[in-house]
C-alpha cells in the first residue's frame, strides 16, 4: 500500500503543479471568509468596550487565524468532485481497479494541503500581526492540536464521503452537500467561536459533529480551552471519526450496489 | 471440452426508467407522480467463450451489448442469471478478478488528464502490483506495438483522440489481463488509426493468448479480428457462431456479379437470372437465392457466352447481412 500511495502522490503532485495559481487563489479565497468574520467581531467587540463574552479583540484574531489554518488542513471537497465523477462516468474505471476509490481522494486532499500550507501560513502570519492576535496556548495545547487537527480532518473527510455517496441515489448531491455546508457554517465555529453561540445553539453544536471538525481544533490551538477539556474533546472527536467510518462502510456498500444496480 | 473463460447463463438486466410527456402540465404532474417503465436491456442470454478466443459482440444501438460487457466486467449487477469469468462472479469485484481483467470503452477515459501517461502507468503498476521486470517488458511491448514513444511524456489532455486511445489501450493492458472487454475501441478514429488498433488487438491476442470480447459498429473491426460472433438484438441472442456462417444463416441469398463486354451492362436484361441490384462500369450485380445461385451462375455463363468477361458468386457484405438481420427483426417486432 505504501508503494501505491507513493505513486499516487507523485501523480497528484504533478497534476497539482499544473494548477499552482488556481491553488493559491482558492487558498486566499478560503481565508477571506474568516477574515470578514474577524473584522465583524472586532467591530462588535469595540462597540461593546472591547469584549464579547470571554473574547476580546486579540482573542478573536487568534481564534480566526487558528480557524483558517484548521479549515485549510481539515476541509475536503469530495462531495463536489464525486457528483461530477458519477455524472461523467469517471467513477466506473476506478471501481474496476483493485483499489478503493477513497484512496485517490485521500491523496488529493493531502497534496492540496501540502501545496497550500506555506502561502497559507504567510497570509495568516500577516493577519495575526495586523490584528495583534493573542494565543493562550501552552506547549501542551500545541501537542494536543496535532491529534485534534488530524481527527478533525479525518472526520470532515469521512463525513464528506458519506454525504458524497448520496450521489449514488441522486445525481444532485450538490443540494445535499450545500445543506451540509450551511449546517457546518453555523455549528462548526465559522460564524462564531462555539463558546459564544447562544445557549441552545451551543448545546446543539456540541451534540452535532460539525464543531469537532473545525471549531475544536481551532480552540485547542488558540488555547481557549484548558488541557483536560481539550483531551475530552479529542476523545469525542475520535468517537465521531469511528461513527463516520462505520457509517461510510455501510453507505458505500449499499450505494455501490445501488449504483451498479441502476446503471454505472 | 476445456473449461470456458467466460460462461454466461440466462443473464438478464432490467432497468427501470422514468418517462414523461413533453409540456408544462406533464412536467408538473411528474413532480407528484412519476411513470416508470421496465426496460429489458438484456433479456436472458447464454453463451460461453473459450480461452484465447476473440469474439465479436454485435447488435444495433440499444441492443444490450454495453450492458452485457458492464455486467461481465463487474460494473453492473444483473437482474437475473449467472456469469463466471475466469471462475469469478464479476459483480463481486474481487481484487483477484479485477487484476486479471480490463474493460476498455472507446468513449471513456481512465487516465489522469493533467499528467503524462507515463506517470499514470506507474500508478497503475502499483495498483495492479505488477513486478518491475514485468512492467518494463509489457510497457516495452505496448510501446512498440502502439508506437507510443512520443506520446507517453505529454500530458494526456494534449493528445489527439487517436493518440489518447492508444495510450488508453496501454493503460488498460498494463497488468497483462487474461480477459479484455473492448467496447467500441475504434469509435471516432480515422481509418488509418482504426487499422492500427485492429492490428494491435490481433497481435496482442496472438502474443498473450488473452480472451477478447469486442463490440464495434465498424464491421471491418469484426471481420479483421473475430472468427466468431455473437449477435444480440432487443437484449436477446440471435446468433452465436462462426462469422463465416453468419451470411449463410442470416442471408438466404448470394450476390452474383457479372462483368459484361462492350457496354452491354447498361442494356442487358438479366432479370430472368435474379434481382438486379446495381449496374455500373460494365458490371451488373444480381441478388439470387442461395440454393439456386450456382445454377443461375452457370446459366449466365452459358447464355451470355462471349459477352461475359468475368463472373463471381459471393456472400453479401457482412454489413448488409447484419443490417438485414436487424431490419427484419424490426419488421418482425412491428407486425
Amino acid at each position: 500500500m505504501i508503494e501505491i500511495y507513493r505513486a499516487l502522490f507523485v501523480g497528484q503532485i504533478q497534476a497539482a503543479s499544473q494548477y499552482r495559481v488556481q491553488s493559491v487563489l482558492w487558498m486566499l479565497f478560503s481565508v477571506i471568509r474568516p477574515v470578514i468574520f474577524l473584522a465583524a467581531w472586532v467591530a462588535v467587540a469595540n462597540a461593546q468596550g472591547g469584549q464579547v463574552g470571554s473574547y476580546d479583540v486579540r482573542d478573536f484574531a487568534a481564534y480566526y487565524v487558528a480557524l483558517s489554518l484548521v479549515s485549510n488542513l481539515a476541509t475536503s471537497w469530495n462531495a463536489y468532485d464525486f457528483e461530477f465523477e458519477i455524472r461523467m462516468g469517471r467513477l466506473s474505471p476506478k471501481l474496476l481497479r483493485p483499489l478503493h476509490p477513497i484512496h485517490y481522494a485521500v491523496v488529493e486532499n493531502i497534496v492540496w494541503k501540502m501545496t497550500t500550507i506555506i502561502p497559507m501560513l504567510i497570509v495568516l502570519g500577516f493577519v495575526a500581526a495586523t490584528f495583534d492576535a493573542r494565543f493562550r496556548s501552552t506547549p501542551a495545547h500545541l501537542a494536543l492540536f496535532v491529534p485534534s487537527v488530524v481527527l478533525g480532518a479525518s472526520l470532515a473527510f469521512l463525513a464528506g464521503w458519506v454525504v458524497a455517496t448520496t450521489a449514488f441515489w441522486t445525481t444532485r448531491v450538490h443540494a445535499v452537500s450545500t445543506l451540509w455546508d450551511r449546517a457546518a457554517f453555523i455549528f462548526a465555529g465559522q460564524i462564531a467561536p462555539l463558546a459564544l453561540l447562544p445557549g441552545a445553539l451551543q448545546t446543539i453544536a456540541l451534540v452535532l459533529p460539525f464543531g469537532y471538525m473545525l471549531g475544536v481544533p481551532a480552540e485547542i490551538l488558540q488555547g481557549a480551552v484548558d488541557v483536560p477539556t481539550a483531551m475530552v474533546l479529542i476523545v469525542v472527536q475520535a468517537v465521531w471519526v469511528g461513527i463516520f467510518y462505520a457509517l461510510l462502510q455501510v453507505v458505500w456498500r449499499v450505494g455501490v450496489r445501488q449504483y451498479t444496480g441502476v446503471g454505472a | 471440452m476445456t473449461e470456458p473463460i467466460i460462461e454466461v447463463q440466462g443473464l438478464r438486466k432490467t432497468f427501470r426508467v422514468t418517462e414523461r410527456q413533453e409540456g408544462l402540465a406533464a412536467t408538473l404532474r411528474s413532480f407528484v407522480r412519476r411513470h416508470r417503465r421496465d426496460v429489458n436491456a438484456v433479456a436472458g442470454i447464454t453463451f460461453r467463450i473459450e480461452a484465447g478466443e476473440v469474439v465479436g459482440f454485435l447488435g444495433p444501438n440499444g441492443a444490450g451489448k454495453t450492458t452485457t460487457l458492464k455486467m461481465l466486467s463487474g460494473l453492473l449487477y444483473p437482474t437475473a442469471g449467472e456469469a463466471h469469468v475466469l471462475g469469478f462472479v464479476p459483480w463481486r469485484r474481487e481484487n483477484a478478478y479485477l487484476q486479471q481483467m480490463t474493460l476498455l470503452m472507446g468513449n471513456r477515459t481512465q487516465l489522469v488528464w493533467d499528467i503524462p501517461a507515463a506517470d499514470s502507468f506507474r500508478v497503475l503498476q502499483e495498483i495492479y502490483r505488477v513486478p518491475e521486470h514485468s512492467f518494463r517488458k509489457t510497457l516495452g511491448e505496448l510501446t512498440d506495438l502502439l508506437e507510443l514513444q512520443e506520446l507517453v511524456h505529454k500530458p494526456v489532455r494534449n493528445l489527439s483522440l487517436g493518440e489518447r486511445m492508444k495510450v488508453e489501450f496501454a493503460a488498460g493492458l498494463i497488468q497483462s489481463p487474461r480477459v479484455a472487454f473492448l467496447d467500441e475501441p475504434t469509435i471516432g478514429l480515422d481509418i488509418s488509426m482504426q487499422v492500427r488498433i485492429r492490428g494491435f488487438v490481433a497481435e496482442y491476442n496472438r502474443r498473450t493468448g488473452a480472451t477478447i470480447l469486442l463490440t464495434s459498429h465498424y464491421m471491418d473491426d469484426v471481420v479483421a479480428l473475430c472468427r466468431r460472433v455473437i449477435v444480440i438484438h432487443h437484449g436477446q441472442l440471435l446468433y452465436d457462431g462462426p462469422l463465416a456462417d453468419l451470411a449463410e444463416r442470416m442471408a438466404p441469398y448470394k450476390i452474383i456479379t457479372a462483368t459484361l463486354r462492350d457496354g452491354a451492362a447498361a442494356t442487358a436484361d438479366l432479370a430472368a437470372y435474379g434481382t438486379v441490384t446495381a449496374r455500373d462500369e460494365g458490371r451488373v450485380t444480381l441478388k439470387v437465392e442461395r440454393q439456386i445461385a450456382p445454377e443461375r451462375a452457370a446459366r449466365l455463363v452459358n447464355e451470355l457466352g462471349d459477352n461475359l468477361a468475368d463472373i463471381s458468386v459471393e456472400d453479401p457484405p457482412i454489413e448488409e447481412v447484419i443490417d438485414r438481420v436487424f431490419s427484419e427483426e424490426r419488421v418482425g417486432a412491428a407486425t
